[in-house]
């Protein structure tokens, strides 16, 4: 018996360092992790594709059950969004055809120059304690590590793990998510400043009284100076017909125009918004409002492109001294319903193979 | 290992699923709970470890840290027959729902312990008690297999 047991007390010991050892080569980024994974999936595939056609009715019916209801509000809100956007959606995909032509012509860098691989979410991450989803394209359509992920509404995390047809992206909203973005902060509404010339009259006719003097007398005799003479001045009415005008052009405030502020993106599990710190909180850019837009600052270490959508600003925390406020962030994509994803083939210019 | 592998492929699909409450249920730790309940401390540690090493595989957390963690989950639950004896099924289930609940809570802990901060929050114990009550429900109809399944390999 104390042989059976001391040979356990072997395995348990063994079991144990090999974990320990198994970690410390993960952590290292050992290739070995992966080829251990990669050799594991190849046996549990299967097995695993099997239990899912199995417990799928299972799985259909615990959705239909607890989900029945939301989904048909959902529907309906749906219905009712996809009508109001409709018109939205022209006039919008205009301005942004527009904006990118201007980028384009001005030679900066645009999301329409980016390629883009589109993929399906085949799974989340088996774990109360990550923020993961696998999808089904890898480094053979091109996918490398540190790749923005978005779906139709933004950004929605970035590439960690690639395998050849597979890949897991890490949600924004996990604590290990760190990205540089930008707060458009809008201090004031633009504010119309008419044209002195439009906004002088608004009449149709007007009397205007114009005083003017009369002619001096000049003296071509060199070395004379006429006396000051003074004389009364003559006054004329003279009607003047202005046609009605209303000023059409609106120059915004120096001040009124959008101002951007860098700050760092951090995820913060599942139950919290992620947040951004690091905010300079200078006079210029004044008090960020909720609602402010934030986007990913792009640059030359940035793993995103510059403006891609994340969220916007439901609430501001201030804080003393010259730490700036943190922000807490509504994010535009639903992470939580997750289908069909977009992986921008984009990496910075520090981190491109030279050929 | 076979066993396992079924229970691991339920895991990433059914029970993946399946969140009440927004928790996932943990039907590995479930399994290396059972392991300890019935057959003690040392059998129960080397079967969380093995099931963990497999867990492991399918996690992004890294390699052997879910190994760890539910061979000392089911270390902690096979300390149940040294203070009970001749427990009913009931006081077994009790068992594991409390070994869960410690599993659930160590797991980020030991992500903080290995620089993967940030998990370690209030909510961890809401997931602990929702996994819990989950284990507590489905323990007496799995440890029946979990006593075939070992007295075959590690007990036999």
């Amino acid at each position: 018996m104390s042989a059976i047991s001391a040979k356990r007390k072997r395995a348990i010991a063994l079991l144990s360092l090999t974990s320990i050892i198994l970690v410390t080569l993960d952590l290292q980024g050992s290739a070995s992790a992966s080829v251990l994974r990669g050799t594991f999936g190849v046996f549990f595939r299967p097995i695993e594709g099997v239990t899912r056609v199995i417990s799928r009715p299972v799985s259909n019916a615990w959705h239909g059950i607890t989900h029945y209801n939301e989904v048909t509000k959902e529907n309906d809100l749906l219905r009712e969004k996809i009508a109001q956007q409709e018109g939205a959606a022209v006039a919008a995909a205009a301005s942004v055809r527009l904006s990118q032509e201007l980028l384009a012509l001005n030679g900066l860098p645009t999301l329409a120059g980016i390629n883009s691989v589109s993929a399906q979410v085949i799974g989340d991450s088996p774990s109360n304690y990550s923020q993961n989803v696998e999808i089904n394209q890898g480094s053979d359509s091109g996918v490398k590590v540190g790749m923005p992920v978005m779906n139709a509404a933004g950004l929605v995390g970035k590439i960690t793990k690639v395998f050849p047809r597979r890949s897991i992206v890490m949600l924004i909203t996990d604590p290990e998510y760190a990205l540089s973005v930008k707060v458009i902060n809008n201090p004031e509404a633009a504010s119309p400043i008419s044209d002195p010339e439009a906004s002088a009259s608004t009449s149709s006719t007007t009397t205007t009284t114009t005083t003017i003097p009369k002619p001096q007398p000049t003296s071509n005799i060199p070395g004379f100076t006429p006396g000051t003479t003074t004389l009364p001045l003559t006054t004329i009415n003279v009607p003047v017909s202005i046609p009605s005008l209303t000023p059409t052009l609106t120059v915004p405030n120096n001040g009124a125009l959008p101002i951007r502020e860098t700050g760092i993106l951090e995820g913060r599990g599942p139950s919290r918004v992620p947040i951004v710190r690091f905010i300079d909180s200078t006079q210029r850019f004044g008090t960020v409002l909720p609602g402010a837009p934030i986007v990913t600052s792009g640059g030359s270490l940035s793993l995103a492109p510059p403006d891609i959508v994340v969220g916007t600003v439901s609430k501001v925390t201030d804080r003393l001294g010259t730490s700036g406020p943190i922000l807490e962030i509504n994010l535009v994509a639903d992470l939580t319903n997750l289908s069909f994803v977009r992986i921008l083939l984009y990496q910075p210019i520090t981190e491109q193979v030279k050929p | 290992m076979l066993v396992a592998s079924v229970f691991l492929g339920f895991q990433t699909t059914l029970f993946n699923d399946m969140r009440p409450f927004g928790v996932m249920t943990q039907v590995m730790v479930l399994f290396a709970a059972c392991a300890g309940v019935i057959y003690g401390a040392e059998i129960g540690a080397v079967a969380g470890l093995i099931i963990g090493l497999m867990y492991d595989c399918v996690l992004t957390t890294p390699l052997g840290l879910a190994s760890l963690v539910l061979g000392a989950t089911a270390f902690i639950a096979g300390a149940f027959p040294y203070f009970v004896r001749d427990s009913g099924w009931w006081n077994k289930a009790i068992a594991v729902a409390v070994a869960s609940a410690i599993g659930e809570i160590l797991f980020p802990i030991a992500q903080a312990l290995v620089g993967l901060g940030g998990w370690v929050q209030w909510r961890i114990f809401v997931v602990a008690a929702v996994v819990a009550l989950i284990n507590m429900v489905l323990a007496p109809l799995l440890m029946p297999v979990v006593r075939w399944t070992l007295k075959e390999t590690l007990v036999g």
